[in-house]
């Protein structure tokens, strides 16, 4: 709203010059009313005003500024009328005094219109509806006609000729319509907080209630000067007290909730306020009543006595429950929201929910989007973000919430929400701690695989070019001194079946380093896979499409393929064995199946097949119903 | 024959050449590794090139590959290569072809097979070992005629492979040399290959087929 500022401009430029004549009207000629009346009632709307510029400078979009101006102005003009008209009956009569007092006598109505006005906008403007706007445009309306009803002739003493004279029985009709009309509108736009609040999102609600919070204020003050008069206190100074507290704290709290709704932790004073004032009525109506009916019949220091004793016990139990019935009606929010962590711990521990989403839950029910659970990772030092909020489990923090806005409310929500939270929080990082500590085994487990795949490797080179080559140059040089011998001595003869040896241990090394890493792997895994069947006894239907696997997953999938194979033939009598492999979505798949005994159990062979899978990171399902085949199936995680 | 050797172990290389003089061949020039090799042969033009599938630099296939380019110069030039153990990914271009042989170092200790063999490849036929036909022989695909084949079909068709003769099979497999015959024709017919009476042809044909 552009003219925020000019309205309170407009609004101080009435309120001076209303000041400015009040001063006259108090110390000139006419001297109406008591000295001190004029600072003090200046002194009294000055804040409101000053705490209207305030909103409008801070909050120029706010109607607030404006409304508070308004607040300030209209007393001021008021006063001004009545002040004015009030020379009339001095000495010295002011130019259309007589006009003045007649308005005056029927002006105080418009007191109310800042309030009103206040009211109706507060916080954020008119409420959408026609109603509402009907609801402002009624008020002018309603205040002119009772201060017309009230001013008109017959109904004050009446200093000189009237202008207007009605007959009596419309009089009557109109005073009451102007008196109806007024306090209707007066309520509707009280009601219009209450429609405000139930329809209002947070923000709203939260401002609204540093407005109860000051609206609570009254009249508890008030009471408070009721005291200080019972005490002997003199009227003016409880009364002063009160209206200075009044006029400072009804438009400071108004002030606040526009500009600094955060500054303190409002529904907790309001909540502490309100439960105080019920617990202390409470407290004070047993008193009363166990004075009242023991006083009878005990001597009254025993009935005083009886009365703090039994206020004393009623109030124990009552007290926590007036509290949480209290911050449940003036912090519906807070409730909700700790009602919905409640709920989902609840769910976590159904195994409905995740622990891991508590983050999103507290974002969710804490409205804080930018909110982060840091959790301590195991072997860490945790470093405490600034102003976050520790996560404990008995003295060792586990971790922090660190919130996206900080407030005083937000921190004492965030605390509250932190403690209902603690299992899901606490369950989330020991999952995460275990999660870590077995990616770090399978991690060191597959680095493991790969050493001794290369290290199979080596072995393997090493048979073949080094020992194997060896004895066969060995055996050249046998067959090179044979032929410096009679063909059929016994020499002769004999180097022959040492050269025989000597291939026989050839063979044999052959056969071990295939052991230690089957050299056809060098073809490919899908090769090797073909010649293992090929030296299968019984019919092996091999499906297997060309593909690049690392050394580690091709000679897993070779030797568990041949274990499969070799447990087929002994222990399940199979007479047809199918071998499917894939590769789906980055995934090994191997599946082996027979049409043997089934009803493979658990044991060495199997054991040592789901090790081999799982060194490469696999998963490893068996299927084996008595009597109707085995299948077994592996899923090896591959980046080809 | 003269004949260079491509082999980086100097004892096997020594005593190769050591046995290979004694029964009356000539070693024109040996190499210890790839690239050495292809200059030799270059250099010296043998008879019969002899190399070890894995050699200096990679210690991988580096053999294959100079018989690879050693073959791309001269399409005729008799090849011998040798292994410690099965592999045939990397001579599996050249075993359809004529004049090349492929077999176990081992297979050195039976002189009389082995110079047998070496002369079938100077001549320009092939000499593969049982081991190494026996993995070709495997049926590798899904579908393959191979699967098709009965054991003793099989069995007739690896001592082909091997670069045997009708005659050499019936012997080697105590049979008449009119049932290998027979086992022959069913075999081409199953794998679809047209039959030839030559020897080296035929071979040449089982071979090309097997290793397509």
């Amino acid at each position: 709203m552009f003219g925020a500022r000019r309205l309170v401009a407009a609004a101080t430029v009435v309120f001076v010059a209303a000041s400015a004549v009040r001063a006259v009207l108090a110390y000139g000629p006419p001297s109406i009313d008591d000295p001190a009346a004029w600072p003090l009632t200046t002194g009294l709307l000055l804040p409101c005003l000053l705490l209207g510029w305030l909103v409008a400078v801070r909050a120029p979009a706010s109607p607030i500024g404006p409304a508070l101006g308004l607040t300030a102005t209209m007393p001021a003009v008021v006063f001004t009328v009545e002040e004015w008209g009030a020379t009339y009956t001095t000495g010295s009569p002011w130019p259309g005094s007589r006009v003045m007092a007649v308005i005056g006598a029927g002006v105080w109505p418009w007191l109310f219109l800042g309030f009103v006005t206040l009211v109706l906008f507060f916080p954020d403007g008119l409420l959408p509806g026609r109603r509402w706007r009907v609801v402002w445009a009624a008020f002018p309306v309603a205040a002119a006609l009772v201060n017309f009803t009230v001013s008109m002739p017959g109904t004050v003493a009446e200093p000189g000729a009237a202008p207007l004279v009605l007959p009596f029985a419309l009089r009557v009709v109109l005073v009451v319509v102007a008196f109806l009309s007024f306090l209707g509108t007066l309520l509707a736009a009280a009601s219009s907080l209450v429609v405000r609040y139930r329809r209002g999102d947070q923000l709203t609600r939260h401002r609204l209630r540093w407005l109860m919070f000051a609206a609570l204020s009254v009249p508890i003050l008030l009471a408070a000067s009721w005291l200080a008069t019972a005490l002997g206190a003199p009227g003016e100074i409880a009364y002063l007290g009160f209206l200075i507290a009044m006029l400072f704290l009804v438009p400071g709290a108004i002030a606040v909730a526009i500009l600094r709704h955060d500054l303190f932790d409002i529904d907790r004073l309001l909540g502490a306020t309100l439960s105080w004032v019920v617990t202390t009525l409470i407290s004070a109506a047993v008193f009363a009543a166990v004075v009242l009916a023991v006083g009878n019949f005990f001597p009254d220091r025993v009935g005083i006595t009886t009365a703090a004793f039994v206020t004393a016990l009623v109030l124990l139990p009552l007290q926590h429950w007036i509290h949480r019935t209290v911050g449940r009606f003036v912090d519906p929010d807070r409730t909700v929201a700790l009602a919905r962590i409640r709920d989902f711990v609840r769910r976590v521990r159904d195994g409905v929910a995740e622990p891991e989403q508590v983050e999103a839950v507290l974002r969710d029910t804490l409205d804080d989007p930018a909110l982060r659970v840091l959790l301590r990772r195991p072997g860490e030092q945790f470093e405490m973000p600034e102003g976050a909020i520790p996560l404990q489990t008995g003295d060792s923090v586990v971790g922090a919430l660190v919130l996206g806005t900080t407030s005083a409310r937000r921190i004492r929500r965030a605390r509250e929400a932190a403690v209902e939270a603690r299992l899901p929080i606490e369950v989330s990082r020991l999952r995460l701690e275990l999660r870590e500590a077995l990616a770090e085994v399978r991690a060191s487990r597959s680095r493991l695989m790969d050493e001794v795949a290369l290290e199979r490797q080596r072995l393997e080179r090493d048979l073949h070019d080094g020992a194997q080559q060896q004895l066969v140059a060995m055996g050249m040089r046998l067959r090179s001194l044979q032929y410096q011998l009679e063909p059929g001595s016994p020499a002769y003869r004999e180097i022959d079946e040492v050269v025989e040896t000597v291939e026989g241990t050839v063979a044999e090394l052959r056969r071990i380093a295939h052991g230690v890493r089957p050299s056809r792997l060098d073809d490919g895994l899908a090769v090797a896979l073909r010649r293992l069947v090929a030296d299968s006894s019984v019919p092996v239907d091999l499906v297997v499409p060309d593909l690049e696997v690392g050394e580690g997953v091709a000679t897993a999938v070779y030797f568990t393929v041949g274990e499969a194979i070799a447990n087929a033939l002994k222990h399940a009598r199979a007479t047809r064995i199918s071998i499917e492999v894939e590769i789906v979505e980055q995934r090994l798949r191997v599946l082996v199946r027979d049409d043997g005994v089934g009803g493979a159990k658990e044991g060495f062979g199997l054991t040592s097949l789901r090790d081999r899978v799982a060194s490469v990171g696999g998963e490893f399902t068996l299927d084996s119903p008595p009597g109707a085949g085995t299948s077994i199936r592996a899923e090896i995680p591959c980046a080809s | 024959m003269r004949i260079v050797i491509g082999e980086d172990s100097a004892l096997f290389r020594e005593g190769l050449s050591r046995l290979l003089t004694e029964n009356g061949h000539t070693i024109a020039g040996t190499a210890s590794d790839a690239d050495e090799l292809v200059s030799v042969v270059r250099a010296v033009d043998p008879e019969l090139t002899i190399i070890d599938v894995r050699m200096p630099p990679t210690m991988t296939d580096d053999g294959a590959r100079a018989a690879a380019v050693l073959r791309n110069e001269v399409p005729e030039r008799p090849i011998l290569m040798l292994s410690q153990h099965v592999e045939t990914r990397h001579v599996v271009d050249l075993v359809g072809t004529g004049a090349f042989g492929y077999l176990l170092k081992d297979r050195v200790l039976r002189v009389a097979d082995f110079l047998d063999a070496m002369r079938r490849v100077a001549d320009g036929g092939s000499a593969l070992d049982p081991a190494i036909v026996a993995a070709l022989v495997t049926p590798t695909r899904a579908n393959d005629p191979l699967a098709a084949l009965s054991a003793r079909e099989r069995e007739v068709l690896a001592l082909v492979a091997e670069g045997r003769s009708n005659s050499a099979i019936a012997a080697q497999l105590v049979l008449a040399e009119r049932t290998v015959e027979t086992h022959m024709r069913s075999i081409f017919q199953k794998l679809r290959i047209t039959d030839t009476p030559d020897t080296h042809r035929r071979v040449l044909a089982v071979l090309t087929h097997l290793t397509g």
